[in-house]
């Protein structure tokens, strides 16, 4: 317990670091990225030699490299993430406002695709038959062969919730892989012995298969969030869903760096986090 | 059987989808930006096949022009990614130690990442008043920069099986260094590999290249791609009155299937 404990800090730790070195890239990409520092009222033929530098001072255009990347990383601890140049109001306040949508979209449809698939996988395994199987694959094949965005703009066609789109886009490949993994751990030979003693096909599926794959498909929820959180762009921005998918669009349309990096940099934080948490879980139920 | 059908079936939609996207010229005679004014929104007509788009453009010559656009440019992305993990990978696998773990947690940290959320950071990066033309190279060249990873793990795996083969003891002792290992023994070994993580990765291009470019983000109008083509979609009013201008999402759902099921049948046992 102790050793997972100190591994699971470890892990944080490394998150932080982590953190800390997506900042530093978020605010490269914001000092080096083309125009900045620029504002069209710089533009102003009426304004002095005086106002224009204190435009340009606004926006730290004057000041040195490592006194940027203080100020950004001092700022972000103190949850200052700037201010967005499109919408013209702080970061932060942005965030707070979207994020509890997207949280409840992506963990809604997180929650309808693991259901879905968890059971036609069981299914699919409990009752093997030809024709379960080949409709699966073939439903499962055409959901993950159609964009995201197409599934969007049926969704908004259909005026059905957001959350479904992204169960949608997520149960096809959370299906497939469960379904291989539970395949696999059925045709190992001690599902074989068990069967050849005559254990029910119930007792070897819930007692000896699901036991086995239940440490990788803990690890695929940290995957499942990552694939949510893509999905909701196209779906938010689709179907003008006022969460944190919908304003990173908005933000890359009218190139609002500052709003786009923290979006990313807390996606990324948040699935990285969820990430090694189900690492860490699996890990302690496997050993 | 079934596998070998549905396999000869696809090889076969591929190969004429391809053979369209290299001889596009044969397949119609009207640029793909030209525009008939007087002809806008038009129904089929044997003149323009599947008639015009609100701006008076051939709709067919459009299908075709951005089908060479995705097909063409998805492998190449598929490529640059695949060389990436075939590098670090066979790197990663054959000097084992620090250097693996160091290269599987980059990996780990690139797989766990949005790639929606990054693909358009990095593309918002750019100006965005950039060529159609670069930004067709900008959106694969971020998506094969961004692709590697998953590719990567297997690559490793199958390295670091290699490592301990007979045929690599041999090369070591007569004083191969790690680069001529590398070049000459791991990646030759495992071409297979990097031909199968080659085609994984087409199909998952190819989306998210069409989501890309229907939120606006991907190849930019005039060029043609099936993502912003299928940015039609979004008037259902013309889409349900103009029910061939599906043609795109046909194609587009076609061709990943079609990749799909080859994938399938080579894994399945023989």
């Amino acid at each position: 317990m102790f050793t997972w404990i100190v591994k699971l800090g470890r892990k944080f730790a490394m998150l932080g670091v982590l953190a800390l070195l997506g900042a530093l890239l978020c605010a490269t990409m914001i000092r080096f990225a083309p125009g900045y520092g620029a504002d069209e009222r710089e533009l102003d033929s009426r304004l002095s030699q005086e106002s224009r530098d204190a435009i340009r001072s606004e926006y730290g255009a004057t000041e040195t490299l490592p006194h940027y990347y203080r100020r950004y990383v001092s700022g972000l601890l103190r949850g200052n993430l700037g201010t967005s140049v499109f919408l013209q109001r702080p970061v932060a306040q942005l965030l707070w406002e979207r994020a509890p949508l997207t949280a409840r979209t992506v963990g809604f449809g997180l929650l309808a695709a693991w259901i879905g698939s968890s059971i036609l996988g069981l299914l699919a395994i409990r009752f093997p038959n030809a024709m379960l199987n080949y409709s699966a694959m073939a439903l499962t094949g055409f959901l993950i062969a159609l964009p995201a965005a197409v599934i969007a703009l049926l969704f908004v066609f259909w005026r059905a919730p957001v959350f479904l789109g992204i169960a949608l886009v997520t149960f096809p490949k959370l299906y497939r892989y469960q379904h291989n993994l539970l395949t696999q751990a059925q045709s190992q030979p001690f599902a074989f012995a068990a069967r050849t003693r005559g254990v029910s096909e119930n007792r070897i599926l819930f007692r000896h298969v699901i036991p086995l794959v239940w440490a990788p498909v803990l690890a695929l929820v940290g995957v499942s969030s990552s694939m949510a959180f893509g999905a909701a762009i196209p779906l938010e921005a689709l179907s003008d869903s006022p969460g944190m998918g919908q304003l990173a669009w908005q933000a890359a349309l009218n190139r609002d760096l500052p709003l786009l990096t923290s979006i990313t940099l807390c996606v990324t934080v948040l699935t990285v986090g969820v990430n090694f948490l189900a690492d860490a879980i699996g890990q302690r139920k496997s050993s | 059987m079934i596998q070998r059908v549905f396999r000869g079936v696809s090889w076969s939609i591929l190969a004429i989808v391809f053979a369209c996207t290299l001889f596009a010229e044969g397949f119609t005679h009207y640029p793909y930006a030209r525009q008939f004014r007087e002809l806008p929104n038009a129904a089929p007509s044997t003149i323009h096949l599947l008639g015009t788009d609100d701006l008076g453009r051939d709709l067919f010559a459009r299908v075709v022009y951005g089908t060479r656009v995705s097909l063409l440019l998805a492998p190449a992305a598929a490529l640059l990614a695949t060389a990436i993990a075939a590098v670090l990978g066979g790197l990663a696998g054959l000097r084992g130690g620090r250097l693996e773990s160091l290269i599987l947690a980059c990996a780990d940290l690139l797989m766990s990442l949005p790639l929606l959320f990054v693909l358009i950071a990095l593309r918002a990066f750019l100006p965005l008043g950039i060529s159609p033309l670069l930004s067709v190279v900008a959106t694969f060249v971020t998506l094969g920069l961004l692709g590697w990873p998953s590719s990567l793990r297997v690559v490793c795996a199958a390295s670091r099986n290699l490592r301990q083969s007979d045929h690599m003891l041999l090369a070591r002792a007569t004083g191969y260094s790690n680069t001529q290992l590398l070049f000459r023994q791991v990646i030759p070994n495992l071409r297979p590999i990097f031909l199968a993580q080659f085609w994984i990765s087409i199909p998952l291009f190819i989306l998210t290249e069409a989501t890309l470019s229907m939120l606006g983000l991907g190849v930019m109008e005039p060029l043609p791609s099936w993502g912003n083509l299928l940015r039609g979609c979004e008037d259902f009013g013309a889409m349900s009155a103009n029910p061939w201008r599906l043609v795109p999402l046909l194609l587009l759902v076609i061709t990943v299937i079609c990749f799909q099921l080859i994938l399938h049948s080579s894994e399945e046992p023989a």
